[in-house]
């Protein structure tokens, strides 16, 4: 069975003809189990190589986070790829694919204790520290291992921002470091989080400043720093073109190479920019109605299985199933199959009328989506499937 | 002068067309269908804003579509053609005299009666008594036909990502080989290797898990977008890469020399194919 999509030229911006050509097949079929994600190979693979390409001495860490589906994590694993965890839960996924830990790496500021006595059996040996307690706990737990502290840098301008909740100003930076160095830890680096989705620019330029008069002040304490790691941030287009990979990075390079002594390593840890555009959740309409002028759509997926970022202002664009030359589009309310009023994925989406049990794509569904997913109310979270 | 502007969804660049006169603006049953004149191409076919056709140019197209795997067949009888409502791939493949039967497959009738009216010296072999019209879905067409007598399968669709994608599943290419004969062949065009690449490897893996023998071959296509463009071929038993028969039509640009270089070099072939050309 062919199925006809309604595919639009600014579909093309965002996700890539191959792509959409290799879900397309997949869906040929009568009957589609959904919701599914698909996740194309190709586009991991190419997006993994672009990653840290223009930006010398780089190592990248994939923030298990984004996704940790163990057929993915297992693909990143055979292109080489480092990972960056923050809990036991996901260590226990990366061992049991045997991932060395001298590809592993941990950002999360404040960690379990569980999940530091795991870190430490299993070997790993970078971790992020933002408060002098972690100080204490890291050096009891793993004795002598790298850390490097989290400085705050401003978020504005990505769509997730992170800020607030973790780094530190450099006065108390400063004080973290000299800390971790008397507790016989090893003060190795700097970190900052320009925030997830960053499509401002100038966020790296004003991260990078900060995190060279932090490494100044440390010198001048004959702390001598070797690692910067500038978190993640990269964005990937949901329904408006961004910043690109090479431009932020050409740009970031340069200002490393201004600024850091020869040698530095960077350390990026992408998410969203590895599996976030490589993903198509694929979900049925379950149903229409008009309340008051308003037309609404219900998807089997929705804010609580596999949408969470949409309440937080990510805007997906759907590609929808309809017969061929569906002219008549409309404004619909899109929302969730739960009860929960809350459930509501976007408002005002422009989109041919589909029929009940039709499919509807989002695009740029890969990250984010299904790690944060439950099964409130019984409805199932998207099985992940690499195509 | 008002202008055309192109709007082929997979493409970086968008092309504009001067606009002489707009002959036609009409609406079928499947596709919008515009016949404008341009100053420099002539008359221009084009469907859902992509431009399929122009005069001064199609020849290339329809040439390479059809000559190479025609001359790869050492004797070809019975031919289909699939989509090329416009008629240029049945014109050339009726200046080969083996032919004795073209089974033409449109499924937008409209797209024949635009072309017979706007385009004859294109169209004008679709009325010749050696070709049978079937207005249909050309799947429906090689599902349905179980016979192996088909010499050459050619198929002249629109972009890959719409309607014509019928025209590009496994299940699609299997019938395909169901109705070749043992040294039959099929082809058909796979986008442009500049700005479509990965779709061109798709296509050949699709086909290399139907076909024994998959190949590629290049043409110059001035007015689709990326320009450089790749034309897949498989078949059961023979090389396309060999001419089988001395070309001894008359053609603008096809010849025997073209037919030999038009396949990629075996070194860049395995490279494209290993996803090692990096552009």
């Amino acid at each position: 069975m062919i199925r006809t999509f309604n595919i639009e030229k600014f579909h093309a911006d965002i996700v890539p003809e191959s792509t959409l050509f290799k879900v397309l097949k997949y869906l040929d079929k009568e009957h589609v189990k959904t919701p599914i994600l698909l996740m194309d190979r190709s586009k991991i693979r190419e997006k993994t190589s672009l990653i840290g390409h223009y930006i010398s001495n780089a190592r990248v860490f994939y923030a298990v986070k984004a996704n940790p589906d163990s057929a993915i994590l297992r693909f990143l694993n055979k292109l080489g790829m480092g990972f960056e965890i923050s809990s036991e839960g996901e260590l226990e996924i990366l061992s049991t694919l045997r991932v060395k830990p001298e590809r592993i790496i941990s950002s999360n500021p404040v960690k379990s204790l569980k999940f530091l006595h795991m870190a430490s059996l299993y070997g790993i040996n970078y971790f992020s520290f933002d408060s002098f307690d972690e100080v204490e706990k890291i050096a009891k737990i793993i004795p002598h291992s790298h850390v490097y502290v989290r400085l705050s840098v401003p978020n504005e301008g990505s769509e997730w921002p992170l800020s607030k909740k973790f780094g530190v100003e450099l006065d108390e930076a400063l004080e973290l470091l000299i800390y971790a160095q008397k507790k016989r830890l090893k003060p190795v680096g700097i970190t900052f989080h320009v925030g997830s989705q960053c499509t401002n620019l100038y966020n790296w330029n004003i991260a990078l400043d900060k995190a060279k008069t932090l490494w100044d002040m440390a010198e001048k304490k004959k702390i001598k720093l070797g690692v910067l790691n500038i978190g993640g941030g990269y964005p990937i287009t949901y329904t408006k073109n961004v910043i690109s990979i090479e431009t932020i990075e050409h740009n970031v390079n340069s200002l490393i190479y201004k600024r850091f002594p020869k040698g530095t390593a960077i350390h990026i840890e992408p998410g969203r920019a590895v599996t976030g555009d490589a993903g198509i959740l694929v979900t049925s309409v379950i149903g229409k109605a008009t309340r008051c002028d308003e037309q609404w759509l219900y998807l089997d997926v929705g804010v609580f299985n596999g949408l969470m970022e949409s309440v937080g202002g990510i805007r997906y664009s759907y590609i929808v199933e309809s017969d061929k030359h569906a002219r008549n589009k409309k404004q619909w309310t899109v929302a969730g199959p739960s009860c929960d009023s809350f459930d509501i994925i976007d408002t005002n989406v422009v989109l041919p009328e589909p029929r009940i049990g039709n499919l509807i794509l989002i695009l740029s569904g890969g990250a984010y989506t299904v790690s944060y997913a439950s099964e409130f109310n019984g409805f199932s979270i998207p099985k992940t499937i690499l195509i | 002068m008002i202008k055309f502007f192109e709007k082929a969804p997979y493409s970086p660049v968008e092309y504009a067309y001067d606009v002489e006169e707009i002959l036609y603006i009409g609406k079928s049953k499947f596709q919008e269908i515009k016949v404008i004149r341009n100053p420099y191409f002539g008359m221009m076919l084009i469907l859902d804003d992509v431009v399929q056709l122009t005069e001064r140019d199609e020849f290339f197209y329809h040439e390479m579509l059809t000559h190479v795997v025609l001359h790869a067949h050492p004797h070809p009888r019975k031919v289909a053609v699939i989509g090329g409502g416009d008629g240029g791939a049945v014109r050339e493949v009726l200046k080969h005299m083996s032919v004795e039967k073209v089974y033409f497959i449109e499924i937008d009738e409209a797209v024949l009666q635009v072309s017979r009216k706007y385009f004859p010296g294109v169209s004008s072999g679709i009325d010749d008594p050696r070709v049978e019209i079937k207005i249909m879905d050309g799947a429906e067409f090689m599902r349905k036909r179980k016979r192996p007598d088909i010499d050459a399968v050619i198929i002249d669709s629109t972009d890959i990502i719409g309607f014509a994608r019928s025209l590009f599943t496994n299940e699609f290419f299997t019938a395909v080989k169901n109705c070749l004969q043992d040294e039959g062949m099929f082809v058909t065009h796979t986008e442009s290797l500049h700005f479509h690449k990965d779709m061109v490897i798709e296509i050949q893996d699709v086909l290399k898990g139907v076909f024994p023998i998959v190949d590629l071959y290049t043409a110059p296509i001035a007015t689709y977008p990326g320009n450089w463009w790749a034309f897949a071929v498989a078949s059961k038993e023979l090389s396309p890469r060999e001419l089988r028969q001395k070309p001894a039509i008359q053609t603008k640009y096809y010849c025997d020399e073209i037919h030999r270089q038009a396949f990629l070099p075996k070194g860049l072939y395995k490279k494209l194919m290993q996803r090692k050309l990096p552009w």
